[in-house]
């Protein structure tokens, strides 16, 4: 298990490696000055003095190596740059907001979760039941309405119209944990509709599948109960590739809630690496879309572990 | 399996068929300009003018919903056709050249899937500034990686496939090979992943129009549309909702049409599974009046396949009985149904079977008879791995991969017997000493992967035997074995039979098996009993020309000639209209052909279903 794990980790810190070092050369070996690119506002050509302070100011002037090296000296302490606009650090910036949108995921996933694996494995119990055609017809318009449809519509009814719920916003947890979790209730949701129909069509896939192994015969020859052969054997099973899917996904979310924050004027990271690409900060969107690929690398690197967990076969293979 | 469900393609197909139409005649139709603002006008109701209202500038919503899909439409396949072809050139590339061109080509595409998409479109936004041109290659970057993955997959599973080999042989370039052999082989998943692509990238372009990085105001789009039907939503719900179905409802289509593409292509997707627990309360019959035999008789057992098409019976019309202590063998080919006999007796069929004649009489540690065709479930469930248990045939797919071995044996004691955990699984270890499993207290805490195939099978037969069963069917429990390991599992159970007055139903296909092991053997014949008897008289003398076919195939010694039986087995659903075996028969004649045979007495203990027994030397 430890030799396992020690591989796997040292596989993750390649790919960040790379992910890092694939981020700067696309910044810099995209057709055009990015300095350039920053200051040209609706096809106006810049001031070419302008640019050249830009460039300084960027590093742009120094040989590509040393830029390279500087670069990633100052990722390992923790130094993504500041700002362009408004001299922050983006460090600090992230550190703020990171926490916000990991915790949309996590909240998004449990939703999704909840609903998903328990109706995903009620449908492959009983497939082409009633049942099973009413899920899987659900489960294929949520995968089919984008979520800003969903959050906007939300608004629309809850917000809106009934009035149960405020329309978005954010309140920090520690200062009044209730609204907190009213606030994050409906972006999360709103994620969870697509998150949760994905669960539920691997679930019911996933189990169909298990199902049909002979270790669930031998399981039913043992005289075991229905439930028990459910939860003890089938499930156990049926998770594994379930856990990968639902993780793909939520990586994947990590970058993907932008429209989800901006419907909901969720203060999280997606939001702010939006408002970077509008205004072309470069520090900020690199910083931040760094930050998201490790962190996706990241969550890749615990599912591995995870699996090991769950499928003793994993530690050894 | 059914037929193809081609036919369900018809109706996503034909929507998506329409919308594309439309879209394409927007420029044709008689519509309003769908950029000519109205302002005073402005969130008016439907009219005959305008017959889905005005939007926020008092533009035409009908005309902008039907412009905006030309939007969506045209970014979405633009950029699905070049990331297709690109990705598909990539993948064709790295899978047949290998080496340095797959990591140039194949790995550097899965980099791109390191980030997540909506993530990489920003990034793509933030360099070229944002536009349709922009959408379009973002998104061909973000989808070329799925088509390498697909064609690369497919390209390594073709090309070592002989006619590749063959083409090569020819002298034909790679090119060629390429263009000819593999990529009409590749085509079908790359089209499921073309569909896939439209949809994903609608979704995309519409997330990016709504954030305002798409397509550029004042040009419609959906994406555009819902962003400025969100400001106005309160007064104008209804500006809202147009887009919103338009989007929604065509990408539901493209995903039907998506799915319903990869079940026509690939029938193996959706059709697997088998509901073991789907087996309803059966019909439950009194069974106050049944005839007490000694262990086990099983009278003219019918097992039938439902099928739209035919009717189809694997196992007809058997016989069997056992005492208690007997060994009772089941020999005959693959697919003769004795595995099915076993799993019926235990009412393990799959759902798509049924017993639909006969009856399993069965007597209990109390002494009661019951018929275990038509005892409800719950009661059937009572009896399984308590009186009546079953070893399967290959013991590495019937553990459990992810439980340890020792929890899969003490799970059976617990669902019969009322046993803390701790001493299940105490018993478990005595039992898995009992049946030879060296370090049995290590063992049981191991995965099934961790012990080899003999190892396992005697945990299996430890969790068989944990409940000291009256019944015990072995379905070839020795066949994925090594040989040696065979004769020690043998052993094994013979050893506890002798400790016990267990009745056993041995099934194989070994006919030396047969001899070491039984006492009386039934050989089947293509879902038949053939033939029924004491081992010794029925391989002495045997009363059916199958039988004697069977034996003289059976390889004896290093002189022995083989004799093969001429002919194949007959298909289930294509019997014989007389004696299943008159096809392949050296001595069937006139009536063999045409009349059944009966199964009939044809001596002490020995029964057989031919005409002409007498005659079989």
């Amino acid at each position: 298990m430890f030799s396992y794990a020690l591989a796997r980790i040292a596989v993750a810190l390649g790919l960040i490696w790379a992910v890092v070092t694939l981020v700067f050369l696309i910044i810099h070996f995209v057709p055009g000055d990015p300095a350039e690119l920053l200051l040209s506002q609706g096809g106006v050509a810049p001031d070419p003095a302008a640019v050249a302070e830009l460039r300084e100011k960027l590093g742009l002037d120094r040989p590509i190596l040393t830029q390279y090296l500087s670069h990633v000296g100052g990722l390992l302490k923790g130094d993504l740059g500041s700002s362009l606009l408004d001299d922050h650090s983006v460090a600090e910036d992230i550190t703020l907001r990171l926490p916000r949108t990991l915790e949309l995921i996590l909240a998004a996933s449990l939703i999704a979760v909840l609903f998903g694996l328990p109706l995903g494995t009620l449908a492959a119990l009983r497939p082409g039941s009633a049942i099973d055609r009413v899920l899987a017809g659900a489960a294929g318009l949520g995968l089919s309405i984008p979520v800003f449809v969903v959050g906007t519509i939300a608004i629309l009814v809850f917000a809106q119209k009934l009035r149960w719920v405020p329309a978005g916003g954010f309140v920090p947890f520690s200062r009044d944990p209730l609204r907190h979790l009213i606030l994050l209730l409906m972006p999360a949701g709103a994620i969870a509709v697509g998150l949760g129909a994905v669960v539920f069509r691997m679930t019911r896939s996933s189990v169909l599948e298990v199902l049909a192994r002979d270790y669930v015969r031998a399981a039913h020859a043992k005289g075991l109960s229905p439930s028990r052969i459910v939860l003890h054997h089938v499930l156990r099973n049926a998770l594994i590739p379930v856990v990968t899917v639902l993780a793909l996904h939520a990586g994947s979310l990590l970058g993907g809630t932008v429209l989800v924050e901006f419907v909901f004027n969720w203060p999280g990271l997606s939001g702010y690496l939006v408002r970077a690409v509008e205004q072309r900060d470069y520090p900020e969107v690199v910083g931040i879309v760094l930050v998201i690929s490790i962190a996706f690398v990241v969550i890749n690197l615990l599912v591995d572990l995870l699996y090991a967990v769950i499928d003793p076969r994993v530690r050894h293979g | 399996m059914a037929a193809r469900p081609i036919h369900r393609l018809y109706l996503p197909g034909a929507i998506v068929a329409a919308i594309i139409v439309v879209a394409l005649a927007a420029p044709l139709l008689p519509l309003a300009d769908p950029v000519k603002m109205e302002v005073p006008a402005r969130l008016a109701l439907p009219s005959l003018g305008h017959v889905l209202g005005q939007d926020e500038y008092g533009r035409d919503v009908l005309s902008r919903i039907i412009w905006g899909a030309r939007a969506s439409l045209a970014v979405a396949f633009i950029s699905a056709m070049s990331a297709g072809v690109i990705g598909t050139a990539l993948g064709l590339i790295g899978g047949y050249a290998r080496g340095f061109l797959e990591i140039l080509t194949v790995r550097s595409m899965e980099a791109i899937v390191c980030f997540p998409p909506i993530l990489l479109a920003l990034l793509v936004v933030t360099l070229m500034g944002p536009g349709v041109a922009t959408l379009v290659i973002a998104l061909t970057i973000l989808y070329a990686p799925g088509y390498t993955r697909v064609a690369f997959a497919a390209t390594l599973a073709t090309r070592g496939l002989d006619y590749v080999t063959a083409q090569h042989a020819l002298g034909a370039g790679p090119v060629r090979i390429l263009a000819r052999t593999i990529l009409p082989n590749v085509a079908p998943p790359l089209l499921v992943q073309f569909s896939l692509t439209v949809a994903a990238a609608m979704v995309l372009e519409s997330g990016l129009s709504f954030l305002g990085l798409g397509v550029v105001p004042p040009a419609p789009s959906w994406g555009l549309m819902i962003r400025g039907a969100r400001s106005t939503m309160e007064q104008a719900p209804w500006l809202l909702l147009w887009p919103c179905l338009a989007l929604t409802g065509t990408i539901l289509t493209f995903n039907q049409l998506c799915d319903r593409l990869r079940d026509v292509l690939d029938p193996r997707a959706g059709s697997a599974g088998a509901g073991w627990l789907r087996r309803a309360a059966a019909r439950v019959w009194p069974d106050a009046s049944l005839p007490a035999p000694s262990l086990l008789r099983v009278e003219g057992l019918t097992v039938e396949i439902a099928t739209p098409t035919a009717r189809i019976r694997p196992v007809r019309d058997m016989s069997l009985s056992l005492a208690p202590g007997e060994t009772l063998a089941l020999v005959g080919e693959s697919g003769s149904g004795k595995t099915l006999t076993g799993l019926a007796l235990l009412g393990l069929l799959p759902p798509t079977m049924e017993i639909i004649a006969g009856r399993v009489l069965y007597v209990d540690r109390t002494g009661r008879a019951r018929d275990l065709a038509h005892v409800p479930e719950t009661e059937m469930r009572r009896l399984r791995g308590d009186e009546i248990a079953m070893v399967f045939q290959d013991p590495g797919s019937n553990l459990n991969p992810v439980h340890r071995v020792g929890d899969q044996v003490a799970e059976v004691i617990r669902a019969h017997r009322d046993l803390p955990r701790a001493g299940a699984a105490a018993q478990a270890v005595a039992l898995l000493k009992d049946v030879g499993l060296p370090d049995p207290e290590q063992r049981s805490r191991a995965y099934p992967h961790e012990l080899s195939g003999g190892q396992r099978q005697r945990a299996m037969i430890a969790a068989a035997i944990a409940n000291g069963p009256r019944l015990l069917i072995a379905d070839e429990p020795t066949t994925a074995l090594d040989v040696t390991i065979q004769a020690q599992i043998l052993d094994l159970l013979a050893a506890f039979k002798a400790k016990s007055d267990m009745g056993l139903i041995f099934v194989t296909h070994n006919l030396a098996v047969v001899a070491e092991i039984a006492d009386r053997v039934c050989v089947m014949y293509a879902g038949e009993i053939v033939e029924e008897g004491p081992v010794a008289e029925v391989f002495a003398r045997p009363r059916h020309p199958y039988t004697a076919a069977l034996i003289a195939s059976a390889p004896e010694g290093a002189d022995a000639e083989l004799a093969a039986i001429p002919g194949t087995v007959p298909l289930p659903d294509a019997l014989p209209a007389g004696c299943t075996f008159a096809p392949r028969c050296a001595c069937a004649a006139e009536p063999c052909h045409t009349t059944k045979p009966g199964f009939a007495e044809v001596g002490p203990g020995r029964s057989s279903r031919c005409f002409r027994w007498k005659g079989v030397a």
